[in-house]
């Protein structure tokens, strides 16, 4: 359209976005608003005529076809009557204005926020009241001294039983993983993301451009990791329970959020997507995504109406209602 | 009055419907087969009584068990239908008679006419298929072992498709059919393939141009299929999601409440086919262009069978309340409606094509 190209439009724009009372699509200029309409919402299913209204639909129906028009197609269960006249933006009641209106600007607040969140920029005019992350620098000698503790703590993990050490992400640790290792195929459930799959979003990063170097981590609490939520525990590993009880000790709202992370860390690494080096700038800067990724997370929310083996006709068949015994047909 | 664009059928069976079908010849005799032990054959033009209702019931057919599937033989006057005690009945319509084509050793999950081939296919949980001879009733018929229970079957000109628990798809030549039941010997599929769709498969329809079929599943989802296995007709396949709705849930997230797509129907001309799930909904599709070409206003309840009548202006859409996951007692007791759609002159063809 030319002139200025922002990318996000402010409220105003939106707000000033004609749309459609019908189906609350909004569009680019009131011609396309009319001409949805026709062709949504007022074109006779009979021979395809485009009226301008409701009304003239209904008077053309009844005319031509002699038939009856009861609702709007295509419209919101809410809005299929035919007591409002609409034509574009004209006629829709006060009320639904004022909702819509509402409903616009909450989701570009939240839009916006969920762009803070994501690219992880302070909101304008904000950065001065956050304290900008002053990352208390590591020198190569602790670096290293922190993998050898990290090492020394594996090998111990090692020999206390051989454990299952493949949850633990590889920090620092860049041989610790082969990419596409999958460990535990139980944790991802959904049946359509191959875990390799699942966070394909992530090979480059856009979100976290400048990565922070791995010295800005605070020091983690070593490797052993709370027992990520939705990862069945494993008894046959030592030191699991002590980390339950340190998930515990973090308190209910910490725990499954770091569990959260851990998750993640896990499915990168597993996916082989990123270098494991990178997954600790990905820690770093975690603090400033998990509204985001929850919100991934809900969006993943799904409830099956039907969900099981059988189908629904065996299981009909079973219940005594419609049982049928053979024998007693037979006799 | 004129009719209006749909309409109830009068005197709907009693219970659950398990199938809707149209004759083969006259647009207007439907027959359907219901839970409450009957096959009902209905005029659907007749005028009722009440202003929204229309078609009367011709007869009923009882059975000694709950009827799971039903559909015409070669002429308007001869059907099949198939139920949960184990048997497959040849149903004369004109005087009522029921002649017993074969017994399975489980309840009979679906039946099919190959008119082409003149013959009466039936799937049983028994997991076996029987290939029957519809005029020589005494012949027995073949039985074809599966290697999982069939759910659903359809037929098209020269194909058998016959979906199974594990997602396993079976694909039999008719006219293999044909020889083997005269040589009584047992076919091997012509394809076997496994379901696009990752869950347990719902409703399958063949295209009348028999160039493949669709298959919906339990899980909001259909894919449409073709019989060519050359890699650009593989190609060509396709699946999408469908019959789900987004709800708020309290705490502010969004939930996708998926539904199962029950029933599949294709157009016998235009390439075209309907879909019917469990959220009360139908949506008519462009198989060529994948493209959704309309979707009808809500119906009271979800929909469970649906029909095109043979000259594609009937769609018959059989509603009645689903079956859902941990469903103690079910009843699909005055819930349950015929709703015959009239379909205008544009209503089902593709975008583009319109007169």
């Amino acid at each position: 359209m030319g002139g200025k190209k922002r990318k996000h439009p402010d409220v105003e724009e939106l707000l000033n976005r004609p749309w459609c009372y019908y189906c609350e699509r909004d569009f680019e200029d009131l011609k396309l608003l009319i001409s949805h309409q026709k062709a949504k919402h007022f074109k006779c299913d009979r021979c395809g005529r485009r009226l301008n209204t409701a009304g003239g639909l209904s008077v053309h129906m009844n005319q031509v076809h002699k038939e009856s028009l009861s609702s709007v197609e295509n419209a919101l269960p809410n809005r299929q009557g035919l007591d409002v006249e609409i034509f574009g933006m004209e006629g829709i009641p006060e009320d639904i204005v004022q909702q819509h209106n509402q409903r616009i600007i909450q989701n570009f607040y939240q839009a916006q926020a969920e762009r803070y969140a994501a690219t992880g920029n302070p909101p304008p005019g904000q950065s001065d009241k956050r304290p900008a992350k002053k990352i208390k620098a590591e020198t190569p000698d602790e670096i290293k001294k922190r993998l050898a503790e990290h090492r020394a703590r594996l090998a111990g993990q090692k020999n206390a039983g051989g454990g299952n050490a493949t949850h633990t992400p590889p920090q620092g640790l860049p041989d610790g993983h082969s990419p596409g290792q999958s460990a535990s195929p139980g944790a991802f459930n959904s049946p359509f993301h191959p875990p390799g799959a699942q966070y394909s979003g992530y090979p480059n990063q856009p979100q976290y451009p400048h990565a922070y170097p791995p010295s800005n981590l605070p020091s983690r609490p070593g490797s052993n990791v709370p027992v990520a939520s939705g990862l069945p525990p494993r008894p046959g590993q030592p030191g699991w329970a002590a980390n339950a009880s340190t998930a515990e000790e973090l308190g209910p709202g910490a725990a499954p959020q770091q569990g959260d992370d851990i998750d993640q860390l896990i499915r990168m690494a597993e996916a082989g997507i990123r270098p494991p080096k990178k997954s600790e700038a990905h820690t770093a800067t975690e603090e400033a995504s998990p509204e985001k990724k929850s919100k991934k997370e809900k969006d993943k929310n799904v409830q099956m109406i039907y969900e099981d083996e059988l189908s629904p006709e065996e299981r009909m068949a079973m219940m005594p209602r419609y049982a049928f015994a053979p024998e007693a047909a037979a006799a | 009055m004129a009719p209006s664009a749909q309409f109830e059928l009068a005197q709907p069976p009693n219970d659950a419907i398990s199938a809707i079908v149209f004759a083969p010849e006259s647009s207007s005799r439907l027959l359907v087969s219901s839970w409450d032990k009957n096959v009902y054959l209905y005029d659907t033009q007749t005028t009722g009584q009440d202003e929204n209702q229309q078609g009367s019931l011709i007869r009923t057919i009882e059975h000694r068990a709950p009827v799971l599937d039903v559909c015409f033989g070669a002429n308007d006057d001869e059907a099949f239908s198939a139920g949960i005690d184990w048997q497959v009945l040849k149903i004369d319509l004109a005087s009522g008679e029921q002649t017993v084509l074969s017994k399975h050793a489980a309840p009979v999950r679906r039946v099919i006419y190959s008119r082409e081939h003149s013959l009466v296919v039936s799937a049983s949980w028994d997991s076996t298929l029987h290939v029957h001879n519809p005029t020589d009733t005494t012949q027995a018929p073949l039985e074809i072992p599966l290697p999982g229970k069939p759910h659903a079957m359809a037929a098209s000109p020269s194909k058998l498709i016959v979906a199974m628990t594990s997602r396993l798809v079976h694909i039999y030549d008719l006219s293999a059919l044909a020889s083997g039941l005269a040589s009584q010997t047992v076919p091997s599929p012509w394809q076997q393939r496994e379901s696009s769709l990752k869950f347990l498969t719902r409703a399958v329809a063949a295209m009348p141009s028999d160039a493949g079929y669709a298959t919906s599943s339990i899980e909001g989802r259909v894919a449409v299929e073709f019989f060519d296995a050359s890699a650009e007709s593989q190609a060509r396949k396709y699946a999408f999601k469908c019959h789900r709705q987004n709800q708020p849930s309290p705490d502010g997230a969004p939930t996708d409440v998926v539904y199962p797509v029950n029933a599949l129907a294709f157009h016998p001309a235009y390439g075209t086919f309907a879909s019917g799930g469990g959220d009360a909904t139908v949506a008519l599709w462009d198989a060529d262009a994948k493209r959704r070409m309309k979707v009808y206003q809500k119906f009271p309840d979800s929909v469970a069978a649906l029909a095109f009548s043979a000259d594609g202006r009937y769609l018959a859409v059989a509603v009645c309340p689903g079956f859902e996951t941990g469903m103690e007692d079910y009843s699909g007791e005055g819930r349950t409606k015929i709703l015959l759609r009239v379909l205008g002159e544009n209503e089902a063809l593709p975008k583009g094509k319109a007169k």
